[in-house]
């Protein structure tokens, strides 16, 4: 399945053709997938006073920003231990290495899910081992988790995508029944909370990713673990300064500490944690101005048949609905996405391979068919614009040329 | 006090920096890593290197990490790194699955002993990693003689030495590959973390573009070709470092003329147990100007009491660091990476220093007197 290369930012080189067309010149307004230009400039009064903050204290990486942003993010989600890095990957990798993932040992995580899902446990020395997904919350299937695991399974990694978590009660049960260590990749779980504790800390730990479109965006790359584990914060903050110890956060002379680890450079920058410090204050009212913008969605394209799943937006179980991304499967999904982007309308595919089908685990030997949910979401999914800047009239517009695209298609 | 580690570096840069951060936060293509001024800043190194591919990178040290991930360094293989210098230089290899081979240094330059680096070729020897120190370049003319007589890759660490050239060939340029780092305290640090890597090799600058983005099809987003990281540059960082390039060359100009000034007077001191690093532009750089001082921590204590800052890089050699002590026999010694990490003391050397400020270090340095030992 050939991606949409609808709308994306982080791409290199020249921008792919959107299937052939080009947005159409008659289309005065464009609504992109993404954007956070206006809560930029409304926040700016505050992110400035961060970037001076930062800018007395003369540290622009692992500074006194970073510090803020663990400390206020620690509150916020409840999590006892908050390690800024460099990205949600990055986070990953550090926190696989700081359970104690062995040289060699399996890891089962989805075969629906973005790339890093599965990278990270390479990265970290582990051998990735999939199991297909429940189609109602996209996250790993219990029962299929609990068939993949072997006498080599070490971890169990659940991945929380677009609104809503795995069944963590499930894999919860699953993990200490086979004495498994249970991590979430949290990476977009910003807000989502079962039974009331945060995504990330109902295992050993988590991570968070705040690349810019995440519902707490950053405009770079950064990211961070969460954990209530002491010795597990301990390791992660030192292996992203080259696996040293010791207070290193806003603190320069540490850089010659002994590097009891083989670590990395993962260190988070503080222009992107004051950025996030100003969003964090207001991500309760982002996160219900998204929930708004997702109900207006579905009360709108659940009356089309032809959008065969929405997300809904009601509460289902012990986690409330948090919308990263409003994600819906249609037939002919690579139709319609080129359709919208002629109306000036961004999309995104997300994720159009699953990773058992990636060609970077060719070598784990899987085959088509083997894992139909993940199969299926991949060939049907497609993401509708959703962030706090869009506004209800631009959800409007993108549910009537969705509707426009099937009136036309009927005919 | 005379800070070692200033945090006024960027001080006239202040509100250029925040105006870029205003203006990416807010443009209209909402682009914030790998995009345009990216691409603008890896350009404008390549020119400023004579022309070569530039792929900008998370980190120095990531940098290395794709370096040796691109050239097929894995499980079983054996890279030759120096016993004295930083971190990376090891963990970089043992993040990609082998082993550092640690060679000693030599007394006076710090940097890797061909000598030495020979002794320790065995079959399983895949990339010698020389990294240029301090102030110093590494002998890259003979390590690449060594790396072309046993058909091994050349890995050049050259983090620390933007701006270095020797005999007219710029640093980063002599090996398979080499990084640069942008960390704020570098020669061309910036407000965050970043770094680069320069290659000749077309192949191997792709192979490394893909890999610092998940190894992501450079046309097809989420087609992964092969198990990448996450090692992007982010647009803000690079809008800045193009907004300080202009100025980069009269920076490093004042290193050299800082270090110039050092060694004048530095000289007569060699009776007198303190060291100065080599002289010269051939070949060096002035990232940090650091002595070699037989009596050290009398030297940083009487250098603080005059108010002057100083600075330790690395003070056990990295084959006795915890993390990779279990990596080689314990019959193995490197006298000359133990006595440099016994008595290297960095003093500043940045381009914002005055000259009084200059002449205080260096008075400061001039009136220690050793002790009887």
């Amino acid at each position: 399945m050939p991606p949409t290369g609808a709308t994306t930012y982080v791409r290199e080189g020249k921008p792919a053709p959107r299937n052939g067309l080009v947005p159409d010149p008659a289309q005065s307004t464009v609504i992109p997938f993404f954007s956070q230009a206006a809560t930029f400039d409304r926040l700016w009064p505050l992110i400035h006073s961060y970037l001076d903050e930062m800018m007395d204290r003369g540290k622009y990486s692992h500074g006194n920003q970073v510090a803020a942003f663990e400390a206020e993010l620690g509150a916020w989600t409840g999590a006892r231990y908050v390690v800024g890095v460099n990205s949600g990957t990055d986070a990953l990798v550090l926190l696989l290495r700081s359970c104690g993932l062995t040289p060699g040992a399996e890891v089962v995580v989805p075969a629906f899910s973005f790339i890093a899902s599965a990278s990270s446990v390479v990265l970290a020395g582990g051998r990735p081992v999939f199991a297909d997904v429940d189609p109602g919350t996209y996250a790993i299937d219990a029962q299929a988790a609990s068939a993949a695991v072997t006498s080599q399974t070490q971890v169990i990694m659940p991945v929380h995508l677009f609104s809503q978590m795995a069944d963590m009660q499930a894999l919860g049960e699953l993990a200490s029944a086979r004495q498994l260590i249970l991590v979430e990749d949290s990476a977009e779980a910003v807000g989502m909370r079962w039974h009331g504790t945060h995504a990330g800390v109902l295992g050993a730990g988590g991570v968070l990713s705040f690349f810019p479109s995440k519902i707490l965006g950053a405009i770079g790359d950064a990211g961070a673990i969460l954990t209530n584990d002491r010795e597990i914060a301990r390791t992660a903050g030192a292996l992203r300064h080259h696996g040293r110890f010791g207070k290193t956060l806003d603190n320069f002379p540490l850089i010659s500490n002994p590097t009891k680890l083989p670590g990395f450079n993962s260190k988070m920058d503080d222009i992107q944690a004051a950025v996030l410090r100003a969003k964090l204050s207001c991500l309760d009212k982002d996160i219900a101005r998204r929930q708004e913008l997702a109900r207006a969605y579905s009360e709108r394209l659940d009356m089309m048949p032809e959008v065969i799943r929405t997300p809904g937006t009601e509460h289902r179980g012990p986690s409330e609905m948090v919308f990263y991304v409003y994600l819906i499967e249609v037939e002919r999904r690579d139709r319609l996405a080129s359709y919208l982007a002629h109306r000036g309308i961004g999309t995104e595919v997300y994720y159009p391979t699953p990773l058992h089908l990636q060609p970077c685990f060719a070598y784990l030997g899987y085959r088509k068919g083997e894992f139909p949910c993940a199969e299926t979401a991949c060939a049907r999914s497609l993401a509708l614009p959703l962030y706090p800047d869009l506004s209800l009239g631009d959800v409007e517009r993108v549910c009537d040329a969705i509707r426009d695209f099937f009136r036309g298609s009927r005919r | 006090m005379i800070p070692f580690f200033p945090p006024d570096l960027f001080e006239s840069d202040r509100q250029a920096l925040v105006d870029i951060v205003y203006s990416v936060g807010t443009g209209r293509e909402q682009r914030f890593i790998l995009g345009h001024y990216t691409e603008q800043l890896e350009g404008a190194l390549s020119k400023w290197l004579g022309g070569t591919q530039v792929v900008a990178c998370s980190s120095g040290t990531a940098g290395l990490g794709l370096i040796l991930r691109a050239i097929g360094i894995g499980a079983g293989d054996e890279v030759i790194v120096p016993a004295f210098g930083c971190a990376p230089l090891a963990s970089a290899v043992v993040n990609v699955g082998a082993r550092p081979v640690f060679a000693d240094v030599d007394p006076r330059t710090l940097v890797l002993d061909p000598d030495e680096v020979e002794a320790l070729i065995t079959p399983r020897t895949r990339a010698l990693m020389p990294a240029h120190v301090f102030s110093v370049m590494a002998d890259m003319p003979k390590m690449r003689e060594i790396a072309e007589l046993h058909r091994l890759r050349l890995v050049e660490d050259s983090a620390v030495a933007q701006g270095a050239a020797l005999d007219g060939h710029p640093a980063g340029r002599w090996g398979d590959a080499g990084v640069f780092s942008f960390v704020q305290v570098k020669t061309f640090g910036t407000a965050g973390e970043g770094g680069a890597v320069v290659t000749d090799d077309p192949d191997l600058a792709s192979r490394i573009r893909m890999l610092r983005n998940h190894g992501q099809d450079p046309d097809h987003r989420f087609v992964h070709h092969e198990v990448g990281y996450n090692s992007r540059f982010d647009e803000v960082l690079a809008a800045f470092q193009l907004h300080r390039l202009p100025g980069l060359e009269n920076r490093l100009e004042r290193r050299a003329k800082i270090a110039e000034y050092y060694r004048a007077r530095f000289c007569p001191l060699e009776d007198r147990g303190i060291i100065a690093p080599p002289p010269g532009r051939n070949g060096r750089f002035y990232y940090v100007y650091s002595l070699i001082a037989q009596q050290r921590e009398g030297l940083k204590r009487h250098l603080g009491r005059c108010g002057v800052a100083s600075h330790v890089y690395y003070p056990m050699p990295l084959p006795y660091q915890p993390a990779f002590e279990t990596l080689h026999s314990s019959g193995q010694t490197w006298p000359n990476a133990e006595h440099a990490s016994r008595c290297t003391l960095a003093i500043p050397v940045y381009p914002h220093l005055s000259d009084g400020q200059v002449e205080r270090i260096a008075d400061a340095v001039c009136s220690f007197r050793q002790g009887r030992r």
